[in-house]
């Protein structure tokens, strides 16, 4: 079998935390790991992992295009977009880490085979990932669902300077993910940032407004997913199981961390990344015609 | 300028929580109408989490929020219309650009005590506009007094010309208010404010310690209309500030009419300190979570008051209230 | 306009004949003080034959103004901390790269200290390694003063003081950055001056940027009211972007290795004056209002420099008063909009 070749830019957290998992996966393996600056913490830990590094950032990926099968982009939506203007014309595939939102939006566990012809695939946002599986099940398990609501509870600690000045964005990518999904008019994300300390896992809360639920339909739906998602995230689990409370459908799930780069807390990236390995396994097996 | 104090009324927004946010246009219209008779300078509406909160997590409000922003801006002609906007529920596409459209004047801009750096766009986009913008660092009794000056600080330099702490669990003793708001008032630039709930009965009380301290914002709400055991209730305030030769703009008369009004077609139940109230109060828990406390709990047969201590073991925060039914379950396994 | 402008500040040409044909490189070439000097060796090259090439290293492709048309101007797409070479024609580096925007310095702590410190060391670095080099100005910060609470403007001898807030991780930040240059002139000797900007008005500083001055002509441009915010007698005073660039420019040429100069305005405003003025340019019935969290302050503070030091030795002085510098901004700003 042959391994995928992949390159990661952006030797950022994700970045750094996306390279681990490629290392130990069976079908991809790591051909170079590009950032601006080689003293970055990110480079160091890829340097040791025996890697091979550039801090030419996108001009590195050029230079290398004969040897990258596939890209991951980890920097952010700006950078992402000059960067797809580039690898598009190298006829390269990206898995677009950032909210830039120029390819097809991607839920594993929802459309993984649909989109192996895509190009530019969008891992969307990390509650978008935790909550649009459960949207989706309950949009294909229930009747004429007007709305579905998603909140996300995050460390504190796990929120960079970025996410911060980026909320709104977060909030829009992360709707228009339900809405695309879960095939509902309206949607709604919040996010919460907790500082407790120890910090806790990534949380996070679906609701619908169904009248009449079939609460039997829902389970048998969520399992399913729920299984598709622990064949890529771990950590996911099932914190309350769906239940009908005040006139709303509520699922509770928890994501933790697998704590590659970053501690087990920070389940907000890992579910993502985790989510892009899936992608970009998928597109191995595809490629070696495993089933 | 020493004695003069700036009064905030959020009747119509705290107060929605005690309704579970099912103000209607009319109550909007009455309360605005009497509070602006009365002088009230600055009058807050909407969801009790603000702008663009109108959700299962914390409620769906019956009117959505133009309908409630337009009935009183149309009411209000001394008066400035405010609102609480809290950034992770409120975008500034979606929410607040269409607010600042209807005619709000000023906008607060709300976070967690430790997360005011998700506040920059938000006041950046309202000062940009012009109209009024102020910092809030909600459930204020969870930090130190040193990390919310810092975190003061931030805001201030984001563009928020005021900033109130909130002491939305109604935790505080004056002797927490007195070091709190000294901290901010020697450290800011710009004036600092107290926003009180009653549940351990010094709503009152702390809103004086505050001004002692050299607060020169205070929130207060009719009858005290507000979440869980209520805020500071305005016309007593005003009474005692007048007593205390403090001068606020609003007549003492007007706003105790405004009170029976508000009593009278508004409130379904004058505010109390109930058991949960004082349990909610003491485990830091935020006292918008009290209708949905009581509602899990008793659906699930457990104690209130043991939910409110393990949320408050927790350190959970304001708009987390999708973890009062884990909480509630957990309980319910333990017990069996 | 700005030409017009740069042509007013230009007192006396005959100081800058050094720089003649020679190759200046601008890091944070895109920023305020970037643009106005690219405007005067613009003005320079265009009226007077000076042959200056001059190459702009910034992060920030999209901020950049359109100068296609003048061949000498080239850019160098890069961040300071990352950048792994420079021309090596350069004679002259003017390193004024990062911002001073407070708000980034609060959300952003960490990477400020990391672009302060790391940015300045790789420049000095790669400068040391230039067969050409000349002068290098290292644009510091009046912030590593702070806060001066006497009525007696800060001399470049005064001890420097950082403060224990968040925000005074710009100031730190530029204090280790003025240390580390001594550093490099102590043991490779570089040819580095240290000039220690103020405040400054003018064309290319948005109206968002949280500081008193663009919040008034903001708030006044909107119809008010002008809120100043805490201490109404706080005094500070403002330089114009133009005689900026030119006093500039005479460092560069003339100044003397390892010294420290202030540049910003002598002349001290309070806030209060700065907002009646501001208001009597565009609407004398703008209100104005004072948000402060004291109702007395027992210390006042004064952020003006002592210029006597720069205004001697090279005689020179600003072209442009508070008045004129208020009058043109608020034209540009009518005009960008």
């Amino acid at each position: 079998m042959k391994k995928i070749r992949v390159a990661i830019i952006g030797s950022g957290n994700i970045g750094t935390d996306l390279l681990i998992k490629v290392q130990r996966s069976e079908y991809l393996t790591c051909v170079l790991f590009v950032g601006r600056n080689l003293s970055s913490p990110g480079m160091a830990k890829a340097i040791n992992l025996g890697v091979k590094v550039s801090d030419e950032s996108i001009d590195g990926i050029v230079k290398n295009a004969d040897v990258i099968d596939l890209v991951f982009d980890a920097t952010s939506a700006k950078d992402a977009k000059y960067h797809w203007e580039i690898i598009e014309k190298l006829g390269k595939t990206v898995i677009d880490m950032t909210p830039a939102k120029l390819g097809a939006l991607c839920i594993p566990a929802v459309n993984l085979e649909d989109i192996i012809k895509e190009r530019n695939i969008n891992m969307i946002t990390c509650g978008g990932q935790a909550s649009i599986p459960m949207a989706y099940a309950i949009g294909k398990s229930q009747k004429n669902i007007e709305y579905i609501e998603v909140v996300s509870s995050i460390a504190s600690r796990s929120a960079g300077p970025a996410t911060r000045l980026n909320l709104d964005e977060y909030v829009d990518t992360t709707e228009q993910g339900i809405k695309l999904f879960a095939k509902v008019p309206n949607a709604k994300a919040i996010l919460n940032l907790n500082p407790a300390e120890p910090c806790i896992d990534m949380q996070t809360t679906i609701f619908a407004l169904v009248e009449n639920p079939d609460m039997e339909k829902l389970e048998i739906e969520i399992n399913k997913i729920l299984v598709k998602i622990q064949s890529y995230v771990p950590g996911y689990s099932l914190l309350v199981p769906p239940m009908y409370e005040n006139g709303r459908i509520v699922i509770m799930v928890k994501a933790q961390g697998l704590g590659d780069y970053l501690p087990k807390y920070a389940g907000n990236l890992d579910i993502i990344n985790c989510a892009a390995i899936a992608v970009a396994e998928n597109f191995s097996k595809v490629h070696n015609n495993i089933n | 300028m020493t004695n003069h104090i700036l009064i905030s009324d959020p009747t119509l927004r705290d107060g929605s929580h005690a309704i579970a946010h099912q103000l209607t246009a009319e109550h909007v219209a009455i309360y605005s109408k009497a509070a602006d008779e009365a002088g009230v300078p600055i009058v807050e509406v909407g969801h009790g989490n603000g702008l663009g909160a109108s959700s299962m997590q914390v409620g769906l409000s019956l009117n959505d929020d133009k309908t409630l922003l337009e009935t009183a801006r149309n009411n209000l002609s001394k008066s400035k219309l405010g609102i609480h906007v809290i950034p992770g529920f409120a975008t500034i596409k979606r929410d607040l650009s269409l607010a600042l459209d209807i005619g709000v004047d000023v906008v607060r801009v709300a976070s967690h005590c430790t997360e005011a750096d998700i506040t920059q766009r938000h006041l950046g986009y309202v000062r940009e506009k012009g109209k009024e913008a102020y910092g809030v660092l909600m459930m204020s009794h969870m930090a130190t007094a040193e990390t919310l000056l810092q975190e003061a600080l931030k805001m201030e330099l984001y563009g928020a010309e005021g900033i109130i702490l909130m002491d939305s669990a109604g935790a505080y003793l004056p002797s927490d208010v007195d070091e709190k708001i000294s901290k901010l008032v020697n450290g800011l630039k710009v004036p600092v404010g107290f926003h009180a709930h009653n549940n351990l009965g010094m709503a009152i009380a702390n809103s004086i310690a505050a001004i002692n301290s050299g607060a020169k914002i205070l929130d207060g709400t009719a009858r005290g209309f507000g979440a869980g055991a209520g805020n500071a209730q305005l016309e007593v305030l005003i009474a005692v500030l007048e007593k205390m030769n403090y001068i606020t703009g609003i007549n003492l008369y007007k706003i105790l009419d405004a009170a029976d009004l508000a009593e009278k077609h508004i409130l379904q139940i004058i505010p109390s300190i109930k058991s949960e109230s004082v349990i909610s109060g003491l485990s830091g828990v935020f006292s918008g979570f009290a209708k949905h406390v009581n509602r899990i709990s008793k659906e699930y047969n457990v104690d209130p008051r043991d939910v409110y201590v393990e949320l408050g073991n927790r350190r959970v925060v304001g708009g987390q209230e999708d973890l009062i039914i884990e909480v509630v379950m957990d309980l319910v396994t333990k017990k069996k | 306009m700005i030409q017009e402008d740069c042509a007013k500040s230009c007192i006396n040409i005959s100081n800058l004949e050094k720089l003649k044909s020679s190759h200046i490189l601008i890091t944070g070439g895109t920023g305020f003080v970037g643009n106005w000097l690219t405007e005067m060796l613009i003005y320079l090259n265009e009226n007077f034959n000076f042959n200056v090439s001059i190459y702009l290293l910034s992060r920030n492709a999209a901020q950049r103004i359109n100068y296609s048309k003048f061949k000498y101007i080239h850019y160098i797409k890069s961040d300071v901390k990352n950048v792994k070479e420079l021309p090596r024609n350069i004679g002259y580096i003017l390193h004024a790269a990062g911002t001073p925007d407070s708000r980034e310095h609060v959300s952003n702590s960490i990477k400020t200290i990391d672009t302060f410190y790391r940015g300045t060391q790789n420049i000095l670095d790669l400068a040391s390694r230039l067969p050409n080099l000349i002068k290098i100005i290292h644009f510091s910060s009046n912030k590593i003063y702070g806060n001066n609470y006497s009525r007696i403007p800060m001399h470049e001898s005064n001890t420097t003081i950082v403060g224990n807030n968040n925000q005074d991780v710009y100031s730190e930040s530029k204090r280790i950055s003025e240390t580390l240059c001594k550093a490099y002139i102590s043991e490779l000797h570089l040819p580095i001056i240290i000039v220690r900007p103020f405040a400054f008005i003018g064309p290319f500083q948005s109206s968002d940027k949280p500081w008193a001055i663009n919040n008034f002509i903001r708030d006044a441009i909107l119809g008010g009211p002008i809120r100043i915010l805490g201490n109404e007698l706080t005094t500070k005073s403002y330089m114009y972007g133009s005689d900026l660039a030119y006093f500039v420019l005479n460092i560069l040429s003339e100044g003397k290795v390892a010294e420290a100069y202030n540049l910003g305005s002598s002349h001290p405003m309070t806030l209060v004056e700065l907002a009646i003025k501001i208001k009597n340019i565009i609407n004398s019935e703008i209100e104005i209002k004072i948000r402060s969290s004291k109702d007395t302050y027992h210390e006042t503070i004064f952020d003006v420099p002592n210029t006597t030091k720069l205004e001697h030795y090279f005689n020179i002085k600003p072209a442009f008063d508070i008045e004129d510098s208020l009058k043109r901004t608020i034209l540009w700003n009518k005009i960008a909009k």
